[in-house]
């Protein structure tokens, strides 16, 4: 009888591999409704504090409004915020997972027995990836409802739900490479709570998420243009509050396609120098 | 001669007190082993305001942030903005400290064996905090020496009566700690319960703005949560802002606050450690 194990490499077999390892994180992930839950509370409580400061920062009868809506073109500051927020909170919680992912089996001590494994270790990552890539779906669809419902925030509609989705899909492969990468040098740093909160924070400041971009510094514009998250989050403030079309973010779309090519290949090649090392020294095991 | 000396196993004040450094220089050892996060705690604080930053800049009218000015009484939103950040550091520090300790502990399999030692297990909680508290007290320094260098920092007000305001509410969050702790107990998968409930209290006390930008549904819930008037007071007496009620009415709440607290969650706190006893639910997680 014809059997497909892993132990007889194909595609087939590294696809199975794959999705036993997404199947595997899918199932930790159920595991703790405390994860699932928060999926629903943090859309809308994280950006409440940006809201609210943005709230106090515009006064009472709205005095210091205008000089808002002068820099970032309108005057509606709470969907400004979440979308920016929104885009954010996805980067953060990939970083956190997919990043980390090979950093918590370190900690767990199963990394170097799992990497035993007669898969490509690649596989084993694009499994973790592919598992979070479907919750962070799952929190985007309940960010939109949400900000409908308790903020009174419409971002999706007939006309803009194609280039929002778009856009989404242009930058996944953005967020994924820059996890791939981020997941390599935790391992070989290994300081990894410190190494989120500098990537994350400079999406914070340089990616214009709570502020409009024009009330930077040249140096720091400078900065911001070169992160993926800066055009996501333009172009969807576009789409989703102003009614922009493909035309007018055409240059963040290309943008955003180059940066999608560019940055899953420096993950895969820092993934592959991170294997490289870790069998040289035999450091894959210490914490 | 026999030589007198001190040990665990005869449990006293001094040996209560051994115990509790000991678990303090434990964890001070774990922050110091890692060299670029204890850094980092000091810039992680700059990431969140920098962007408040900003966007203060982007609300700034000629003659500067008014808007701000006629909700809190002060146009220095940095100012206003950091003391909160400081505070909220403090906060944190007791919330992780208790509760995220026990499930570190619960996760690398040692809080059974931790809690076999002959010395009080709410004195083994308190020692995590230490650490915690020092810690946030290094990194409130270093983020506002950078604040004042990056920001502006102003405070012209009496520091001796802010920090007397701010003592009893930090003694009550050792209540609210040991509760929280005991719910870790419960639950054991608590992150997203303490991520989720410390961003809402400390938000909904104003840590980040004056409460009276809230709507108006959720004032009353501000209103009776007693960090707010510890946030108020100490803002009250360093910036001079408007206080939502005299000040010195806020630092009575925050001593009845601390009475309370400290009895109401050490109860509880108990109640469930006897309880896990009973079941035998420590080790799992």
């Amino acid at each position: 009888m014809s059997s497909l194990t892993s132990a007889r490499r194909s595609i087939f077999s590294e696809w199975r591999a794959l999705l036993a390892v997404a199947n595997k994180e899918w199932i930790i992930f159920r595991r703790y409704p405390g994860w699932v839950l928060g999926y629903f509370i943090w859309p809308v409580l994280f950006p409440l504090g940006f809201i609210f400061t943005a709230k106090a920062l515009g006064g009472p009868d709205g005095s210091s409004l205008p000089a808002f809506s002068q820099l970032s073109g309108t005057t509606d500051y709470a969907g400004f915020i979440v979308v920016g927020s929104t885009i954010w909170m996805w980067v953060n919680m990939t970083l956190w997972s997919v990043g980390l992912h090979l950093r918590n089996e370190q900690m767990r001590g199963t990394l170097e027995s799992n990497w035993l494994c007669p898969v490509p270790r690649i596989s084993v990552m694009l499994g973790a990836s592919l598992s979070r890539l479907g919750v962070s779906m799952m929190l985007l669809i309940v960010s939109v409802i949400e900000f409908r419902l308790f903020l009174g925030v419409q971002l999706v509609n007939a006309g803009s739900v194609l280039p929002l989705l778009f856009i989404i899909l242009l930058l996944i492969p953005s967020v994924y490479g820059l996890s791939l990468t981020f997941a390599s040098l935790v391992i070989r740093f290994k300081e990894a709570n410190s190494m989120v909160y500098l990537v994350r924070g400079t999406f914070a400041i340089f990616c214009g998420v709570s502020y409009p971009l024009a009330v930077l510094p040249e140096w720091m514009r400078r900065v911001s243009v070169c992160l993926p998250v800066t055009y996501a989050v333009r172009s969807i403030r576009a789409v989703g509050l102003a009614g922009a079309t493909y035309r007018d973010i055409l240059p963040d779309l290309r943008m955003l396609a180059v940066f999608a090519v560019i940055l899953p290949v420096m993950g895969y090649v820092a993934f592959c120098l991170a294997e490289q090392r870790a069998r040289r020294t035999g450091d894959l095991g210490q914490y | 001669m026999e030589k007198s000396h001190t040990s665990l196993s005869s449990i006293t004040w001094r040996s209560n007190l051994l115990a509790l450094l000991a678990v303090a220089k434990k964890d001070w050892l774990h922050f110091l082993r890692y060299p670029v996060s204890a850094v980092f705690s000091v810039l992680q604080p700059l990431f969140w305001l920098t962007p408040i930053y900003f966007l203060g800049q982007s609300f700034a009218t000629q003659g500067g942030n008014v808007g701000f000015s006629a909700y809190s009484g002060t146009e220095d939103y940095m100012s206003f903005i950091l003391l909160g950040t400081v505070l909220t550091n403090y906060i944190s520090a007791v919330f992780w400290g208790m509760g995220y300790s026990l499930k570190n502990e619960m996760d690398s399999g040692v809080l059974e064996s931790n809690w076999l030692a002959p010395t009080s297990r709410p004195l083994l909680l308190v020692g995590r905090t230490l650490a915690n508290v020092s810690t946030a007290t290094l990194t409130g320094a270093g983020v506002l020496l950078l604040s004042w260098l990056l920001f502006g920092f102003h405070v012209t007000g009496n520091l001796l009566a802010a920090v007397a305001a701010a003592v009893p509410m930090l003694i009550a969050l050792y209540g609210f700690g040991f509760a929280f702790a005991a719910l870790v107990l419960l639950i054991r998968e608590p992150n997203t319960l303490i991520d989720i409930s410390n961003f809402a209290i400390t938000g909904l006390s104003g840590s980040d703005f004056p409460v009276k930008a809230l709507p108006r549904f959720l004032l009353p819930v501000s209103f009776a949560i007693p960090l707010t008037y510890g946030y108020d007071a100490v803002r009250g007496y360093l910036l001079g802002t408007k206080t939502i009620l005299p000040i010195q009415y806020e630092v009575v709440i925050l001593i009845i606050f601390m009475g309370v607290m400290i009895p109401a969650g050490y109860g509880v706190f108990k109640i469930v450690e006897r309880r896990c006893r009973m079941f035998g639910t420590l080790g799992s997680h």
